[in-house]
């Protein structure tokens, strides 16, 4: 095919468009694919000395599983729901006087990036935030005043952030992390051997700005739960 | 033992293929979902994509994820019925259990934290580390089942109704990550990162060190939100944008550098909904009415914290 190379992009802009209309996920992803590959010139299924896109679509699927496996968590915290876990947790935080919404998610980004530290690698929002972050957090608003869905909708977002947030910044504090291992293949291969060390000394900053950015943002939050809460009498 | 077939992904893949067939089989014989056949095949055809994904051919696969596509986009996946409790119940329900409730979900957790350190203190390679946290998560996940159903002397029925009632809310979603990762792999095969590097190179004035570094930093950051993973970026903007331009002609730190575009990414992670299993998973499993909603509040964060990558990336090389 000849076809200019800038049309391989029609895949960026499929997903760009389909993103921004909130067409069906699903549906706009597996389009890109098809047709960023068919553009390319690569073939449906696999020739001899070139790998199909069913195929890729295939492989990748498979060797990629492992971000789906946070369904096994499913059935425990549903029945732990409906025996009373957000209850619960509400009534435990309620005591807890200090405990607010912002001071939560900064404790957790923090217990993040000391996981970080540790070198241990996982995604927190299946595990910690949903049956722990959240109820907790939705539990501490409730001390303050009226909880509503709007405020709901803020209070999961500061979880799932201070989450992320802990994640990508504090997994390049350990060397056995795969961030700091990819730099270091990648510019070994470009032909410059960087230190280990010395890229754990040049990301502290950042992770530090992480934790005061991070900090600065949950307890504005806070004033704005309870500012809208006070209004509501 | 780092080969034996308990430290082997396939087991928990399995595993978890299992819990999706009950799940399937369970959609099937829902008559409160409105398209029950249609989203009990499509559980189906997840449970055998993830139970035997290692053994099956990839174009089959491909073929299987093809078909999980086509009926979602026909809206044939819905939720059903679960015989739900009333809120009063679950009151009820807690202050009777009391702190009792807390114990398998703090399972989980605590399994997949004690899996990753035990491996850790072996000291075993990092790769046997990532995979022991994932083992973790699975066998965590069994014991809060086994400690839920003791704890509230439930049945095993209730127990997947209950984790099917989660799952059908996150719904065709939940197939987003593995499939923003295949079209990760398709755009490295048709070669796109090295158009959006080329196209850098051939824009930015050579000598001006203040743009370069800007480029660079915003090349990884628009690569990665195309991408959803700035690990995928990283080697294309190194090898496209920070070595030939920035690390070669101007003799700079190429450790300093380097792990500075890396983060600089991270901002465009955090931004992106093509980072599905860290901005859109969350929204569905926390029930979040706008998908987009984690991306809206990490927005000011990760612009403010990309400002100063280039700044810092900028009097870091005139400083040193």
């Amino acid at each position: 095919m000849l076809l200019p190379e800038w049309f391989k992009l029609a895949g960026v802009f499929i997903v760009v468009i389909g993103f921004a209309l909130k067409l069906r996920t699903t549906l706009v992803v597996v389009a890109a694919a098809l047709i960023t590959g068919l553009i390319a010139g690569l073939p449906l299924f696999t020739m001899p000395g070139q790998e199909g896109i069913v195929n890729m679509l295939g492989r990748a699927f498979s060797e990629n599983r492992l971000m789906t496996l946070f369904l096994i968590t499913l059935p425990a915290i549903g029945l732990a729901e409906r025996y009373g876990l957000q209850e619960q947790s509400a009534a435990l935080i309620r005591r807890a006087r200090a405990a607010t919404v912002g001071r939560l998610s900064i404790l957790y980004q923090l217990f993040r990036v000391l996981h970080g530290f540790l070198g241990l690698r996982l995604v927190g929002h299946a595990p910690f935030v949903r049956p722990l972050i959240f109820p907790m957090s939705a539990g501490a608003a409730e001390t303050k005043g009226e909880v509503d869905a709007e405020k709901l909708e803020q209070i999961k977002a500061a979880n799932s952030a201070s989450e992320n947030y802990g994640n990508f910044y504090g997994q390049n504090l350990s060397v056995v992390q795969p961030g700091i291992l990819l730099v270091y293949g990648v510019m070994k291969g470009l032909g410059y051997e960087v230190s280990l060390w010395r890229l754990i000394l040049f990301t502290t900053p950042i992770v530090l700005l992480s934790i005061v950015l991070g900090a600065v943002q949950f307890l504005h939050l806070d004033r704005r739960l309870n500012v809208t809460a006070k209004k509501n009498g | 033992m780092s080969e034996s077939w308990f430290l082997n992904l396939e087991t928990v893949y399995a595993v978890t293929g299992a819990v999706l067939f009950v799940f399937a089989v369970m959609t099937f014989r829902d008559k409160g979902n409105r398209h029950r056949y249609g989203s009990g095949l499509f559980w189906l055809l997840l449970a055998v994509a993830f139970g035997f994904g290692g053994v099956l051919p990839h174009w089959v696969t491909g073929m299987l994820v093809l078909v999980m596509v086509g009926i979602d986009g026909l809206k044939r996946v819905s939720i059903g019925s679960y015989d739900e409790t009333k809120h009063e119940q679950q009151v009820e329900h807690a202050s009777r259990l009391k702190n009792k409730i807390f114990l398998p979900v703090i399972a989980i957790p605590m399994v997949t934290f004690i899996f990753a350190l035990a491996f850790r203190i072996a000291g075993l390679d990092s790769s046997a580390v990532n995979r022991a946290a994932l083992i973790g998560l699975v066998v965590g996940g069994i014991v809060a089942m086994i400690l839920a159903l003791r704890i509230t002397g439930s049945t095993t029925r209730t127990l997947f109704q209950e984790g099917r009632r989660l799952n059908d809310a996150i719904g065709s979603l939940s197939l987003l990550p593995q499939l923003l990762a295949s079209l990760g792999v398709i755009f490295t095969a048709a070669k796109v990162g090295n158009l959006i590097a080329g196209g850098i190179q051939s824009i930015v004035p050579e000598n001006s060190l203040f743009l370069l570094v800007l480029a660079n930093c915003v090349g990884m950051t628009v690569f990665t939100i195309v991408m959803g993973n700035s690990f995928a970026a990283f080697p294309v903007i190194a090898s496209g944008v920070l070595v030939p331009l920035i690390v070669k002609p101007f003799g700079v730190d190429p450790a300093m550098v380097a792990i500075l575009t890396l983060t600089a990414g991270s901002s465009g992670t955090l931004m992106t909904p093509m980072g599905a299993n860290f901005n859109i998973v969350p929204t569905a499993l926390l029930n979040m009415k706008d998908q987009y909603g984690v991306i809206k509040f990490q927005l000011p964060f990760a612009l403010t914290i990309w400002s100063f990558h280039v700044l810092l990336m900028w009097i870091l090389i005139k400083t040193l």
